[in-house]
């Protein structure tokens, strides 16, 4: 992204441990994932000028707030920092404001994290509702209409196919495909390949929505560094180019009430990301798409141009063109679905690190770009990043 | 918090309040913008459609069709836990097209329901306040 001045890149991505037990303090594995990260791109915390973080806020036991972060890392001070709440574009949206201020020159080198855990992250939970809802919220508690966004996502599946086509294996498809790819990541957390029949016999939580279209909460913190592509010059590793960056959200925007109540904001963010970017739909080596529902990831797919609305299910080829070996690799680290919930900017690492050529048995043959989303509905935020040029 | 069983209750407000005082006369009123004539809910304090501040409610047929639903078996709050499975629609009103309501079928078996099955709105009362509800019904559409 050069417009605004400077051109952007991501010069290191860093993990957390990822568990799905225990109850890990969010300052821990923030820290954890931020030094793994600097490491990665051979930065100390004393270069970091920028922080932008996503949260659900509140009392949710997830990222800790800028400041926080630039406390625990003993930074001296921020020219530029950002708490990113709960209704934007998932954990990509913190690496999008980091890309925004860096190319402004807000900041020179920014840190940006996501770190959710089960409690936070685990919207399926039983809840006692507040006796009296207010806001957007009395038209739907008093209903029975809870867990966030699943009955919206139960809703959009089934609508899809009844005006679409298609069918419900469409959406097995993409819960296969995680886990075809977490066989070859050590750090994923369901490694198991399954077939449709394990799909369809999983449980249902709100028909037609099975437990294998949600993905599966962990505790986990996930990190990535972004500079000016001069700062990167001599650093670690290779830098990886934000291409282009886009938002979207739709008109009339809302989980259930949008006018486009099956894409959401997606369309309208994948036209602005490819009008912006120096590389097409076709220039694509591996797809790196929201998967915290199966919904999401089809509505992307289409969104960005990779087939037609309603060709998805032709299109997948039963699966084959999706997984290793397939003509568009989508989600090599098995997604939210198979390698757990770290809410977004690990699509923006995974795709970092196939750049790179750094993903071990489930590198992409010379992957030189790839394509991030996150989210749907009405807060769509994309990503191209690419090898630089040369 | 909740007493033991009593679902969340609609806290109106000054913009929502007549929503809910329609409920309560068994009618289903929705906001129609005197600039664009365009329908918007939920209610809001401008017109989604042209920014206008001049919205004034109007009732509508409460007829419609299922634009999708889903059937819920795993209670996310604990005051329907004796309710699963119960199904929640988005019911697309006659009047506008694309214009939705979310609530739940009732009195329906849930293999009757389909997308596009025509619905009718009906009130719950539930004590202290009276919830727009849909039924299935024979209707035929009524025209634009």
């Amino acid at each position: 992204m050069n417009r605004a001045g400077h051109e952007v890149v991501v010069a290191g991505v860093g993990y957390s441990p990822i568990t799905r037990g225990g109850s890990p303090d969010i300052r821990t594995l923030t820290l954890g994932a931020c030094h793994d990260a600097l490491d990665d791109a051979g930065l100390t915390a004393g270069d970091i000028d920028g922080i932008f973080e996503y949260s659900f806020g509140g009392a949710a036991a997830d990222s800790p707030i800028a400041i926080s972060a630039q406390r625990l890392l003993g930074i001296e001070n921020l020219t530029a920092y950002n708490d990113i709440m709960g209704t934007g574009p998932s954990g990509l949206a913190g690496a999008m404001d980091a890309a925004m201020a860096v190319g402004a020159g807000a900041c020179e080198t920014a840190l940006v994290y996501r770190t959710i855990t089960r409690n936070a992250g685990h919207s399926g939970a039983v809840r006692q509702t507040a006796p009296r809802a207010g806001g957007a919220m009395q038209f739907t508690a008093p209903y029975g209409y809870g867990g966030g966004i699943i009955l919206a996502m139960a809703m959009k599946k089934r609508r899809r196919v009844a005006e679409l086509g298609g069918s419900f294996d469409d959406y097995g498809h993409i819960a296969l495909n995680a886990r075809a790819w977490a066989t070859k990541n050590p750090n994923a957390m369901f490694r198991e390949p399954i077939t449709l029949d394990d799909y369809y016999g999983s449980r249902v939580i709100a028909d037609p929505l099975l437990i294998l279209d949600c993905d599966y909460p962990v505790n986990a913190s996930c990190a990535a560094i972004l500079t000016t592509a001069e700062r990167a010059r001599d650093l670690r590793r290779p830098a990886v180019v934000v291409d282009a960056l886009a938002y979207g959200t739709g008109a009339r925007p809302d989980w259930l009430y949008a006018d486009d109540f099956l894409f959401g904001g997606t369309i309208p963010c994948s036209r602005e990301l490819w009008r912006r970017s120096s590389v097409t739909a076709a220039d694509v080596d591996v797809a790196e798409l929201y998967d915290g529902f199966t919904h999401i990831t089809i509505s992307w797919l289409e969104a960005l141009g990779f087939c037609g609305v309603g060709e998805f299910h032709d299109w997948v080829d039963g699966g084959r063109r999706i997984a290793p070996g397939g003509d568009l690799p989508l989600n090599t680290y098995g997604g939210q679905l198979a390698a757990g919930r770290m809410h977004g900017l690990a699509f923006l690492n995974e795709a970092v690190l196939q750049v790179r050529g750094d993903c071990g048995d489930r590198q992409v043959p010379d992957a030189r770009v790839a394509v991030v989303a996150n989210a749907h509905g009405p807060q769509c935020g994309a990503m191209v990043v690419r090898a630089a040029d040369g | 918090m909740n007493p033991a069983g009593a679902k969340p209750a609609p806290a109106a407000d000054g913009i929502t309040a007549f929503y809910w005082h329609g409920a309560e006369q068994q009618q289903l009123l929705v906001l129609r913008c005197t600039a664009c004539k365009l329908l918007s809910h939920p209610p809001d304090a401008a017109c989604a459609w042209c920014g206008s501040l001049e919205l004034a409610p109007e009732p509508v047929s409460g007829h419609g069709s299922v634009y999708s639903f889903t059937i819920v078996r795993q209670a996310f709050d604990e005051s329907f836990a004796n309710d699963v499975p119960y199904v929640i629609a988005l019911v697309e009103l006659d009047e506008q097209a694309g214009l939705v309501v979310l609530a739940n079928l009732i009195d329906v078996p849930v293999s009757e329901i389909d997308i596009g099955a025509r619905v009718e709105v009906t009130f719950e009362d539930r004590g202290d306040h009276t919830l727009p509800q849909f039924r299935l019904a024979d209707s035929a559409p009524v025209s634009q």
